[in-house]
């Protein structure tokens, strides 16, 4: 149980009137509950108290949901070091978990636990009393056991904040009546991502799309030449973002400080020496050397990232959503322990976090051949609703079947 | 061999808007250190600016009295460096996108010939915190304030088009008046509400090379920015025929020395695009907006009083440098006043008296209606213009109208006839031999019994009418 928790509210756990009457929730150690510690998985947050909730805390707690505690969680957010959120629901701690989105956490936790993991479209949930890492790609995102579930928490959550001014101006989808529009009915999938799985993860993956087919769907084959591009852009421009959303770490007035040191400038090198681990400071440094070396490099990174998004919308007008594996075998997650590794394990989840598109990842088993522990469908921006109503009617139809 | 200096100026103006820039703190810097904050700019983890749509009406209207193009899209990049006035790790300033391009400023340079100064650029940008040193015991602190943190700037950038320092004096305080009229900020380099630097660099006369430059910082008055160019221009002369290279690299004037000193390379931090404040995006309308919010600016009031109130050009430019005081001064002709009348007393006699009693123009206890009480009176030869100085002098310390303290004064003038002729024949009688000196050619014994006559009658003899009296007893 400590395992699971960075901390647990001690007081009584009463849930009030709304939406989320009854539901007890989770967030991560990242998120700001007041008075909770809130050190975000890192010595640079060692003893850090929120001063007030976060947004969608607030909007939860406003809704009648309680929130039980906040797991534990990697570095800064960045990849996954355990499974706790995921654990958090799946041993009845509580029915929902939120975690922080930034290459795929909560999908690749949901999708290592048979549970249903959500990424919402960017800008849907505000970022205030969020302790990120990557702004223009960091969402909450959504662990649950069911899509309705998820939908119930994200009418709570969703909507414009005025103390966030990244959230885009438009309509929030109506996840409480579905869609609003049409049903999903033909799946892209891409040829160069397949060609990422070996032998036995690719005939998994085919037989989803039959099974999907089977369903009713029509799977359709697309290209795109540069899938292999998602990786090393969402790095460059993740390591820099990072790097600038890290310079606040120093140990002076909150987090840990070296205790030798003989003046205030090797104060801020030791200390921020000492503040970042094994995973997120060679991340970190990364991001520093694009800023202050190669800053063209970020520059064409980012023409690539519009390059990028462009081409995905462009796949988007001719199918209604991108099915995509989740998980490859033989890399784990949980074990990423550097960069490389990290986003090996993250390749098929990284691209909706670098497009800034919704994404939704859950168990695909239909009692026959079509089994897959993770397959995630993208779709196109606040199509959210559209997304969680296909994965509840895939999850529906295997309870019913198995 | 013959040198030019080439000069550009990137002026930093502090907005005097209510609030912060990206959060509802007051910016007030000045307070007792540390009130006005809060999380977001405390930049403490997880809080996220809000930009203020005042700060962009405030630098917006600055630009356009700066003559600048409002760019239609313009955006926030996080300025990185590390030190501790910004525990942030970057400052929100506009490196890639500036709010507007492309102004300019007329000047009179020191021949006397027009000349426009281009502007390159405003962008807008948050101000950093307040580092200030002290003493605790003998243990040296470093204390940072808060107070201005998040404090919203605009940082102007001209062209290398300045060639002195008089140019570059002139630049700057037609800068302030442009902006001080449109009520953006007080542009005061003593209160720092506007700092100055200067990148200066030498070059043969004729040649078209931008050489290395210095970047001078640290002059808190219009003359010092002055003294400072001067003196860098004649460094680097001296350096360059010693054949000591020019490096770039940061100065700060001394302003007791009178010298600038090196303080460090000059360092220039990467920028990244801000992802958590959008991208301003402006439609033409909201520009036209703006610009229906500025007041008519000096330049056009300055033709105005020219043509409509026949005022010489320099008396004319006086009065429009201003804003407070044109608008006095047309409240004062609105009353009637000769606008002559009411220029020459403003300048010569009211502007004086306020800066003796150090009074603003606004809220002293003399409004137009009062002065021009005073002036009317004068212009019909009510009083004359001793009394009428005496009495504006006394409508600073007293409640009462003009015309009660010219009637309790006794300072009404004495013009009628009967009295003037007997006072005349008293002074006459007392000044034989002046009377035999202007009847014998010396015209300026005249000067000498009309102020005799004054005397006489205590200042208040209507000194026109003693002199018609004069001539004609004397011939």
């Amino acid at each position: 149980m400590s395992g699971i928790f960075a901390y647990r509210d001690g007081g009584s756990v009463v849930s009030g009137e709304g939406l989320l009457k009854g539901s007890s929730i989770s967030v991560q150690a990242n998120m700001s509950v007041a008075g909770w510690p809130t050190e975000a998985g890192s010595l640079a947050l060692k003893g850090f108290k929120a001063i007030e909730d976060a947004t969608v805390v607030k909007s939860l707690r406003d809704q009648g949901a309680s929130i039980v505690g906040s797991t534990r969680m990697s570095e800064l957010g960045l990849g996954l070091c355990g499974d706790e959120a995921a654990r958090a629901v799946a041993e009845g701690f509580s029915a929902i978990a939120l975690v922080t989105e930034h290459l795929g956490e909560a999908r690749l936790s949901a999708a290592k636990a048979g549970l249903i993991g959500y990424k919402p479209s960017y800008g849907l949930v505000s970022r205030h009393g969020l302790l990120g890492l990557i702004p223009s790609m960091e969402t909450i995102g959504i662990l649950a056991r069911s899509a309705a579930d998820i939908a119930t928490v994200m009418a709570a959550a969703s909507g414009r904040d005025e103390r966030d001014f990244s959230m885009p101006v438009e309509e929030v989808p109506d996840f409480l009546n579905g869609s609003g529009q049409p049903g999903i009915r033909t799946l892209g999938w891409i040829r160069e991502s397949a060609a990422c799985l070996e032998t036995d993860d690719r005939k998994a993956f085919q037989r989803c799309l039959e099974g999907f087919a089977k369903a009713g769907l029509t799977p359709v084959e697309k290209s795109m030449k540069e899938f292999d591009l998602f990786r090393t852009v969402h790095q460059i421009i993740g390591s820099v973002e990072a790097s600038s959303s890290a310079g606040k770490y120093d140990g002076v007035r909150f987090g840990y400080r070296t205790p030798s040191a003989k003046n205030w400038n090797e104060m801020y090198l030791k200390t921020r020496g000492e503040i970042f681990g094994p995973v997120i400071k060679p991340f970190l440094f990364q991001g520093a050397y694009y800023q202050f070396m190669e800053y063209d490099v970020f520059e064409k990174a980012c023409r690539l990232r519009s390059h990028l998004m462009r081409e995905v919308q462009r796949l988007l007008g001719e199918v209604d959503a991108l099915v995509m594996p989740a998980v490859r075998r033989g890399f784990d997650p949980f074990e990423a322990a550097s960069v490389p590794a990290l986003y090996d394990a993250f390749l098929f989840t990284l691209p909706a976090n670098l497009t800034g598109l919704p994404a939704v990842c859950f168990p695909f088993d239909d009692g026959g051949q079509a089994r897959c522990p993770g397959v995630q469908i993208i779709g196109s921006r606040l199509s959210d609703a559209g997304l969680l109503a296909l994965a509840g009617e895939r999850m529906q139809t295997t309870t019913k079947e198995s | 061999m013959q040198h030019e200096a080439i000069i550009g100026l990137e002026i930093h103006v502090e907005l005097n808007c209510l609030t912060k820039m990206f959060c509802d703190c007051p910016n007030r810097p000045g307070d007792e250190p540390n009130r006005n904050t809060c999380p977001v700019c405390l930049w403490l983890p997880g809080a996220l600016p809000r930009f203020s749509r005042e700060a962009l009406e405030k630098a917006a209207v600055a630009c356009l009295a700066l003559n600048c193009e409002i760019q239609k899209r313009s955006a926030f990049d996080q300025k990185v460096y590390y030190y501790p006035d910004l525990p942030k790790g970057y400052q929100l300033s506009q490196a890639h996108y500036p709010l507007a391009r492309g102004g300019w400023l007329d000047v009179v340079d020191e021949k006397g010939a027009p000349k426009r100064l281009r502007i390159r650029h405003i962008h807008i940008e948050e101000d950093v915190a307040k580092l200030v040193h002290e003493l605790e015991g003998r243990t040296p602190v470093s204390l940072v304030d808060f107070n201005r943190a998040g404090a919203p700037l605009v940082e102007i950038v001209t062209e290398p088009d300045i060639r002195s320092p008089y140019e570059a004096m002139e630049f700057i305080r037609n800068l302030r008046t442009q902006i001080r009229y449109v009520g953006s900020s007080e542009c005061s380099m003593e209160t720092g509400t506007m700092r100055v630097d200067a990148n200066i660099s030498i070059r043969e006369q004729g040649s078209t090379a931008m050489n290395t430059k210095v970047e001078v910082k640290n002059m808190n008055s219009i003359r010092h920015l002055g003294d400072a160019i001067a003196y860098e221009i004649e460094r680097q002369k001296a350096s360059l025929q010693s054949g000591e290279a020019i490096v770039l690299h940061t100065r700060l004037w001394d302003p007791e020395k009178g010298v600038t000193l090196p303080m460090r390379g000059k360092f220039e931090g990467p920028c990244v695009p801000d992802p958590s404040v959008p991208e301003i995006v402006v439609s033409e309308e909201w520009i036209g907006r703006m610009r229906g919010l500025l007041p008519e600016m000096p330049a056009l009031k300055t033709a105005r009083f020219q043509r409509d109130y026949e005022l010489p050009r320099e008396l004319a430019v006086s009065l429009a440098g201003d804003r407070e005081l044109s608008d006095y001064f047309e409240a004062v002709t609105r009353k009637s006043v000769a606008p002559r009348t009411a220029a020459h007393w403003l300048m010569t006699q009211y502007l004086p008296s306020l800066k003796e009693r150090q009074l603003p123009i606004a809220g002293n206890p003399v409004t137009p209606d009062r002065f021009a009480g005073v002036l009317l009176r004068l212009e019909k030869d009510e009083i004359n213009a001793n009394a009428a100085r005496e009495v504006l002098s006394r409508l600073f310390e007293s409640d009462e109208t003009p015309d009660a303290i010219i009637e309790q004064g006794g300072y009404r003038q004495v013009s009628d006839a009967s009295s003037l002729e007997t006072l005349v024949e008293q002074v006459l009688g007392s000044h034989p031999a002046a009377i035999n000196d202007y009847r014998s050619g010396q015209g300026k014994a005249l000067g000498f019994l009309i102020g005799q006559v004054m005397q006489a009658s205590s200042g208040k003899a209507n000194p026109r009418r003693v002199r018609e009296i004069l001539v004609s007893k004397l011939t």
